[in-house]
């Protein structure tokens, strides 16, 4: 694409219509002069009208074109050269794409040092005058001269992040906004097809790749330990694996101390592991496949919580709570005790759900307050509505319903909502339910998910939330509000309620609440990097238009070639000097001409 | 004596620039006033000057024929004289006049005399001499068919009738020569002098066929080509679109871009005219509208090899 040193100077190229439209304007009806001698004008243009004629709009033609070529002379246009010998200086940005798939090896060696290897024939090429940015995974632009970007290439290693390809050439485009040079980016990656994504680069575009296939690879993609927490008898894990292989692949599984078990896993398919329990507390829980070419993806990691059934006292007069309590107490999800009050506010964490006659509703909310819980029971609805669909609870009928009003300011701690207006809330292990458990009050009773939802209720919601959260490297997550600590081993993070946090790797790391562990942030690798499958050139060119594919081996020699340009201004003005002649040549034949 | 007269009397209208002279008085008087300057420079009578027999020496004046220079009395006295010659017998003579509508035409309205007007006081006066010298003197008048004939007449009354059919004549269509040439040929039934005044913007072709005809029967001719300075000269606005009066034909052009090769042209048209009279013994002359009567008379009475 031809580009301009000064293209408000383009504006000029309006003048090179002056001369059509000088001869538009003088093209008008001539006056009519009366002449008795035109039989000696015909014989005179006779001959030479036809030529005449001609001459005259191919002068018309020479003095437009010797108009814009100077106009655009002015402009200093540039155009890029196919072959890069020697360049203008430029501004290069190289994407040097180390994601975890760089790992992989290829002909014994990790495929990111034939990368790196493209990376320093680039960097070889470049000029003093050249200016250069290095973008890797970790998202970090590099801005230096060739020693400083070829010591940051030499430190670099296959990182556990993964690079969306798009985004990043949307990153290297930025650095170069306000240099001056003409800019172009390179890319240097293996090319994986889950990593090509849409850009809206405006830039020349070299993409260089290998030649060679990828190796075949199968990853562990998901991990899965099923509702938390895990009672004393243990739980399921179900583990994901995915990739070339076509035949089942060992899979083992370790959780905690305990000994690991192993199963035959088929990629594209799942697989599922039963645990026993013990202590309890966190435990980590880790599935691994026999190594292979790419071996980042060979394992992954996640946590279990392990605790005892929560120790629930309930109203034996309330038919349908006393029911499904028993069923639960008689599966071991519960036991009898004063750990969790249900019905009415108790001494520890509380159900609480309103009470039966309305004029109690203002004791209810004064207890409320005096025990700092920021909800009350607002005003009494009889309505039939639908539970809004989430984790704790599917879609039920409630037909009456107190409205849940938060005493402060905040609104944190909904955990269900009937209308989009908050249903089940919780504050500091007392969980507020906006209906009587009932089926005049609500079908939820009446339903499969009245069980496990009192289960919930007593059990994760009213002795607090556990979370286990996945994560990808470098990819923020947001922290659940009670989060004050992010710890993994020595190292920790202050967190603010809700804030974001980007783990640096893989591994676990615990979400600390004051001085409890309430959750768990798991990160593993994307699994999308195990699918190391290339984009084909095709594509890239599809996907990234004026895009140039080639291999990592002619690095050096076609990287500038999307910033090497030509000055166009010499042959501009060559051309319009051989235009001025022609253009005297071509008038002064004329005048011969009628002469 | 009128003013008009007394001025007359003071300058040769005969080397008056045409306009000027017309604007001293009618058709009749300026007409007189160039002849009488003319014969007066002559001071001789022209009855001499169509004679073929010797009849006296005179001083050479510019413009004469040097032809009739008698080198003998140059290499005795050193002084220049010319022949002059006595007719044998009177002329009967037809003028033919083209009044064609491209005849009224001037280039320089105010500045320059329109061709007829030039014509009519050219033919007035030739015609006044004519008569003066006794010989019979008659007019075709013709523009695209004949307009007006006045047979050949002797008599001194004649001139003034001639006047009468020339002066009003006004400017006719398009132009076509020949019907009013054939007619010559009934009317000079023996040897006389057809003078043929035109502009000349008709068919070449055409014309010359009668006029050889005119020739093959024995009749002196001689041809007044008249020009506008403007028709020699191409000029005007810088693009113009110019139209034929008559044939309403019409080329549009820069005139700066073709002057150069319409002079050339009209170069080649009189050449043309030239070559093919000359030819056919037939007497041409070019004359330019801004030229004095006197000069066009001196180039009509010039004799045979009369040039432009």
């Amino acid at each position: 694409m031809i580009s301009f040193l000064h293209p408000w100077a383009l504006a000029g190229l309006i003048a090179a219509g002056l001369p059509l439209v000088l001869h538009l304007v003088t093209r008008r009806e001539p006056p009519v002069v009366v002449f008795p001698a035109v039989r000696y004008l015909v014989e005179t243009t006779r001959e030479h009208q036809r030529r005449l004629r001609l001459q005259h709009w191919l002068l018309l033609l020479i003095r437009t074109l010797l108009i814009a070529a100077l106009v655009l002379a002015a402009s200093g246009p540039s155009a890029p050269l196919r072959q890069a010998g020697g360049h203008a200086p430029a501004a290069l940005a190289l994407v040097l794409d180390n994601s975890l798939s760089s790992g992989a090896i290829v002909a014994g060696a990790p495929q990111l040092e034939a990368l790196k290897g493209a990376a320093r024939a680039v960097l070889d090429r470049a000029t003093a005058e050249d200016g250069l940015w290095l973008l890797a995974a970790d998202g970090v632009v590099h801005h230096g001269d060739r020693a400083q970007l070829r010591q940051v290439i030499d430190d670099l290693n296959p990182s556990t992040r993964r690079m969306d390809l798009g985004t990043a050439l949307g990153i290297a485009a930025d650095a170069l906004t306000g240099d001056r040079r003409p800019g172009a980016v390179a890319l240097i990656s293996d090319l994986q097809a889950t990593a090509v994504s849409a850009s809206d680069l405006r830039l020349p575009l070299v993409v260089l790749r290998p030649s060679e296939p990828p190796p075949p690879n199968v990853g562990i993609s998901g991990l899965d330990a099923g509702p938390q927490p895990w009672p004393l008898e243990g739980g399921r894990v179900t583990v994901s694996v995915q990739g070339d292989a076509d035949h089942p692949v060992p899979v083992a599984v370790r959780a905690g101390a305990m000994p690991r078990r192993q199963a035959l896993a088929t990629p594209g398919g799942v697989t599922t592991f039963a645990l026993s329990g013990g202590a309890p507390g966190w435990m980590s829980v880790e599935a691994q496949l026999d190594p292979d070419e790419l071996r980042a993806d060979d394992s992954r990691i996640g946590a279990v919580r392990i605790a005892a059934p929560a120790a629930v006292a309930w109203r034996e007069d309330d038919r349908f709570v006393a029911t499904a309590f028993d069923v639960l107490a008689s599966s071991g999800r519960v036991r009898r005790g004063r750990e969790v009050t249900f019905g009415s506010l108790g001494p520890g964490s509380s159900v609480v759900l309103p009470p039966a006659d309305a004029a109690e509703v203002g004791a209810v909310n004064r207890a409320l307050e005096r025990r700092g819980v920021p909800w009350r029971f607002g005003t009494l609805r009889i309505e039939q509505q639908v539970t809004d669909s989430g984790t704790l609870i599917g879609r039920e009928a409630v037909l009456r319903r107190y409205t849940l009003v938060p005493a402060g300011s905040g609104r944190t701690g909904i955990a269900a909502t009937v209308g989009g207006e908050p249903w089940v809330v919780r504050s500091a292990g007392i969980v507020l339910v906006g209906s009587r458990l009932d089926p005049a009050w609500t079908h939820l009773p009446l339903s499969a998910g009245f069980v496990p939802f009192l289960g919930a209720l007593v059990n994760r919601l009213a002795r607090g939330e556990v979370a286990i959260v996945p994560g990808t490297p470098g990819d923020p997550v947001l922290l659940p509000d009670w989060v004050t600590e992010v710890r993994k081993e020595q190292r920790s993070w202050r967190a603010e309620g809700g804030a974001a946090f980007d783990p640096p790797d893989t591994g676990l790391f615990f979400l600390l609440a004051g001085r409890d562990t309430a959750g768990v942030l798991a990160v593993n690798p994307d699994p999308r990097e195990s699918a190391l499958t290339r984009a084909t050139d095709r594509a890239v060119t599809d996907l990234w238009r004026g895009a140039r594919t080639a291999d990592l081996r002619e690095a050096g020699a076609v990287a500038f070639a999307g910033s090497a340009r030509a000055d166009l201004r010499g042959p501009l003005l060559w051309t319009a000097l051989l235009l001025g002649l022609a253009e005297v040549a071509l008038a002064s034949g004329v005048g011969r001409a009628a002469a | 004596m009128t003013l008009s007269s007394a001025r007359l009397g003071r300058s040769r209208l005969d080397l008056l620039d045409p306009l000027e002279a017309s604007r001293l008085g009618g058709l009749e008087l300026v007409t007189e006033g160039v002849v009488e300057g003319f014969l007066t420079g002559l001071h001789r009578s022209p009855r001499r000057g169509f004679s073929v027999e010797f009849a006296e020496h005179r001083m050479y004046q510019p413009g004469d024929e040097l032809r009739y220079v008698d080198w003998k009395i140059l290499g005795r006295n050193d002084r220049l004289y010319v022949k002059q010659f006595e007719e044998e017998t009177n002329l009967r003579a037809m003028i033919v006049c083209d009044v064609s509508r491209s005849m009224a035409w001037t280039g320089s309205p105010g500045g320059v005399m329109p061709k007829l007007e030039y014509a009519k006081r050219l033919i007035a006066a030739l015609s006044l001499i004519l008569l003066r010298q006794r010989d019979a003197t008659g007019l075709i008048a013709f523009d695209d068919a004949v307009r007006a004939v006045v047979p050949a007449r002797a008599r001194t009354t004649h001139w003034r009738q001639l006047l009468e059919i020339l002066a009003p004549m006004p400017a006719g269509a398009g132009t076509a020569a020949e019907p009013a040439l054939r007619r010559v040929m009934d009317l000079l039934r023996r040897r006389g002098l057809v003078v043929f005044v035109s502009d000349l913007l008709l068919d070449r072709e055409l014309a010359m066929r009668a006029l050889r005809f005119l020739r093959y029967r024995g009749h002196q001719v001689m041809v007044l080509h008249l020009m506008d300075p403007a028709e020699v000269t191409l000029g005007g606005p810088a693009e113009a679109r110019f139209e034929d009066p008559e044939t309403h034909r019409s080329v549009s052009l820069r005139p700066r871009d073709w002057a150069a090769a319409y002079a050339e042209t009209v170069k080649g048209v009189v050449s043309a005219w030239h070559r093919a009279c000359r030819r056919n013994g037939i007497h041409y002359h070019r004359v330019i509208t801004t030229m004095p009567f006197g000069q066009a008379l001196r180039l009509a009475f010039a004799g045979p090899s009369g040039r432009s």
